[in-house]
């Protein structure tokens, strides 16, 4: 009996962890002193804000650009400290501590002015050694983003500082619009836990897992923040909207299947983005090397990557998967000032059955396309856990069911996605604020030897030539042109008429909702990454009177 | 004094344990029908909450969540008899030999089951699931590895007892040979005890098998099992949509009930000396 008793405590803890486990997921975060804050609201103007963020957006080294603070994966002006340059709303470049930028003849040094007046907040000005040592650090320790195209930086005298470059680099502004400078004498291991900088807001308080609350700057150099205090409070999309259910929260980020549902006193905020989604088609005939498979036998054909290009009826994808909240996707760089426009394609089944059926793959009795044995199948995976790159891979599987093409879809960790996505089509998300971002999907990389492209097989040997030359010339101006070029130049490129190795589909609008009475200024694109990028311009939102 | 058909205890178990078994055969097969089926998704029916086309409603991807309910249920079964099988070998084959040979075998695998004992199941199952790459393979390695050793520490005991006790020492004075002893006297014996700790297994691996596939660390997200229901459905909880997480979280644990309870009926079924504790 005894055992009978012991047997039936355990199943009924196991129950219960199960249902405490369920609970865990919805629980929010508690900010302290809210119903303060929510007193003084009907007497005086406010001068501060409460912006939720998703939890993968809270640095995990710190508010340090050496270890990816603005600099990393998803980029975005890193408010504490300042940048050289800024990327304006339609993403191009102005200056904000430099003054004056000159590049070389043979581009491989830019010598940029900065500013005198500018002053850390410890009281220490800010001098071109500051900015050599922070992109010195950056070169040394980021390994989130790219630096080695950077040889050295000089200070060569207190207001000049020189970068040394290893190849030429034309798009090297936007790398100076995202590294923050760091003060040379007050960096130490420690930095990213309490940052100092000279920028418009100066974090005071960062309760991990939780909150981190900012304040303006009273010494900022620039125009004087509008919002005083900036509270950023990290929690998941189902936390955020009970917030704003709770009018716990001035903007909440929200998702598509939120959207509808608008909390009493606030509206929906459409952003547009350049997070783009898409999946690589691999674009050579499978091989091994190093246990790795490379290509794909179905996608290799370059008719049938067309096929599928035409083929998704992308407005379609956007109203089932996103509910309407997105747009319609071509390239990895929609709306940038660097993209071409024929990468734009009509959706057309007809002549997308057209094509498949000229190219040899016709279907046999049981509706599937084959061609000399081999069947017109892949896998297409998808990151687990993420509902709407399921949900697209399910749609695209729908979509190009009915081509006779089958799809299965798949869910896959981070650790093995990337090496199956060398064999295999895989959902991706994209999209930066620099061309940088075409070079690193299209150009063929050292990396696995093959001389092909890193995510994805592919190689294009005028493509490869557009994207060095763009990176040589001298003016940003010109280096748009051959960047459009990389895409198509009228014979080859990525497009429909080209390689095709890459189908966007969709870019994912930002949703937040915003309280009423909160007037959050126009946003730049946003980058891939639901996070910081909405704060970028903080300082100048306001509170109607 | 009860009469009739049902009047019988015996009877009556019998009865229940077989409209039991009944129903989760039932579950398994039509599972087996549904394997496509479960994957369909369809926009066009997206949301819906419970109505006579979908009794338990649709998700987001406008999947019919009855039929991946009973996907995953049927799922969860296989996996939970496959790891439960395993696991019970398991403790068959140690607490055999632990009992037969004595000495340091009996020292180390009673090392081994307080080792495996004094980790917390769930962790240990992750660690293991996580290191074999997920999957179905993940977690039926997982779950067999980490339940058997109160099952093993049963079987030690009860065969150390049978070698000590009387008739089975007086049967082999009477010179039985060692296979007609255990074939005529310690299986009749140790078998109830051996099919009930089966059965009796059979919940928790259920249950262990969907936590940690709640939890990320088992079958991968396209796949209908009940810990994915579960652990999708709670994003949408917020927004009202109750369907997801209550008819599957209902019939998982009615599922893991009718094992339990068919388990407790075998057992005394199967030992009816126990009628009088």
């Amino acid at each position: 009996m005894v055992r009978n008793r012991k047997q039936k405590g355990r199943l009924l803890t196991i129950l219960l962890s199960l249902s405490v486990l369920a609970g865990c997921g919805a629980t929010g975060t508690e900010p302290g002193n809210l119903e303060e804050k929510r007193g003084q609201e009907e007497t005086i103007t406010r001068d501060d804000v409460i912006v939720t963020m998703p939890v993968t957006s809270e640095p995990e080294s710190g508010f340090d650009p050496a270890f990816g603070w603005g600099a990393g994966e998803h980029v975005h002006e890193p408010l504490i400290q300042s940048t050289l340059t800024v990327t304006t709303k339609d993403l191009t470049i102005e200056s904000d501590l430099a003054t004056d930028m000159q590049v070389s003849e043979d581009g491989r040094i830019w010598t940029v002015k900065i500013r005198d007046d500018v002053k850390f907040t410890d009281g220490e000005p800010l001098t071109a050694e500051d900015v050599a040592f922070t992109y010195n650090l950056c070169k040394e320790k980021s390994s989130v983003n790219d630096f080695t195209m950077l040889k050295e930086a000089v200070a060569a005298d207190e207001t000049t500082v020189e970068f040394h470059l290893e190849e030429p680099f034309a798009i090297w502004p936007y790398t100076m619009a995202i590294v923050g400078i760091v003060p040379e004498h007050a960096y130490d291991e420690n930095y990213g836990q309490n940052p100092i900088g000279s920028g418009r807001y100066i974090m005071k308080q960062w309760d991990k897992g939780q909150q981190v609350i900012f304040e303006a700057n009273p010494e900022y150099y620039g125009e004087e923040p509008k919002i005083k205090k900036v509270t950023v409070l990290f929690m998941e999309e189902e936390a955020a909207f009970a917030a704003a259910l709770a009018g716990q929260v001035d903007v909440a980020h929200t998702a598509a299947s939120y959207g509808g549902q608008e909390p009493d006193g606030y509206h929906l905020m459409q952003v547009q983005t350049v997070d783009n989604r898409g999946f690589n088609l691999p674009c050579i005939e499978p091989v091994e090397q190093a246990g790795v498979t490379y290509g794909n036998a179905f996608t290799s054909d370059v008719e049938v990557r067309r096929a599928i290009n035409i083929g998704i009826d992308r407005d379609k994808l956007i109203e089932n998967v996103l509910n309407g909240y997105g747009t319609k996707a071509y390239s990895v760089c929609d709306k940038m000032p660097w993209y071409n426009g024929a990468c734009e394609v009509e959706y057309d089944r007809e002549k997308a059955t057209r094509i498949l059926d000229e190219a040899g793959w016709k279907e046999n009795t049981d509706g599937i396309r084959e061609k000399d044995g081999v069947k017109a199948e892949m896998p297409l995976l998808f990151s687990s856990g993420d509902s709407v790159r399921q949900a697209i891979a399910e749609e695209v599987s729908n979509q190009l069911g009915e081509l006779g093409i089958v799809v299965t879809t798949e869910g896959v960790g981070w650790d093995t996605a990337y090496t199956r996505a060398q064999s295999e089509p895989l959902v991706w998300g994209w999209g930066a604020h620099t061309p940088m971002e075409v070079y690193n999907i299209y150009h063929t990389a050292e990396k696995n030897g093959l001389g092909l492209a890193e995510y994805s097989p592919y190689a294009n040997e005028t493509v490869d030539q557009y994207m060095e030359a763009a990176l040589q010339t001298e003016n940003l101006e010109t280096s748009y042109e051959l960047w459009k070029k990389a895409q198509w130049d009228g014979t080859t490129g990525i497009t429909q008429e080209g390689d095709i190795p890459w189908i966007w589909l969709c870019n994912v609008d930002h949703l937040y909702f915003v309280r009423d009475d909160l007037e959050v200024a126009e946003q730049k694109i946003h980058p891939h990454g639901h996070g910081w990028s909405i704060v970028n311009n903080v300082d100048a939102w306001k509170w109607k009177e | 004094m009860r009469t009739g058909f049902f009047g019988n205890r015996r009877r009556r178990m019998i009865f229940c344990l077989c409209i039991m078994i009944l129903f989760l055969l039932g579950i398994c097969v039509w599972g087996l029908c549904l394997e496509e089926a479960a994957k369909v998704t369809d926009f066009s029916r997206k949301n819906l909450s419970p109505c006579p086309a979908y009794l338990f409603g649709t998700d987001w991807m406008g999947r019919d969540m009855l039929v991946r309910t009973v996907r995953g249920l049927s799922l969860s079964i296989f996996i939970g008899i496959l790891s439960a099988v395993i696991s019970a070998g398991i403790a068959l084959f140690f607490g055999t030999i632990s009992a037969v040979m004595g000495h340091w075998v009996d020292g180390l695998v009673n090392g081994i089951i307080d080792l495996v004992m004094g980790i917390p199941h769930i962790l240990l199952l992750l660690l293991i699931s996580v290191a074999l790459g997920k999957g179905v393979f993940g977690v039926v390695t997982g779950v067999a590895l980490t339940h058997w050793p109160s099952l093993a520490r049963l079987i030690r005991a009860e065969v150390i007892q049978l070698k000590e006790s009387p008739y089975i020492q007086i049967a082999g004075k009477l010179g039985k040979g060692k296979g007609y002893v255990i074939r005529k006297h310690m299986i009749p014996h140790l078998l109830p005890q051996f099919i009930v700790g089966l059965v009796l297994i059979f919940p928790h691996a259920i249950l262990h098998e969907a936590s940690i596939t709640f939890l990320g660390f088992g079958l991968s997200s396209e796949q209908p099992a009940v810990g994915i229901i579960l652990s999708e459905s709670m994003r949408y909880l917020v927004t009202g949509e109750w369907w997801l997480a209550v008819f599957p979280g209902l019939f998982l644990v009615l599922v893991v009930v009718l094992f339990y309870v068919s388990g407790e009926n075998l057992r005394r079924l199967l030992s009816p000396g126990t009628v009088h504790e």
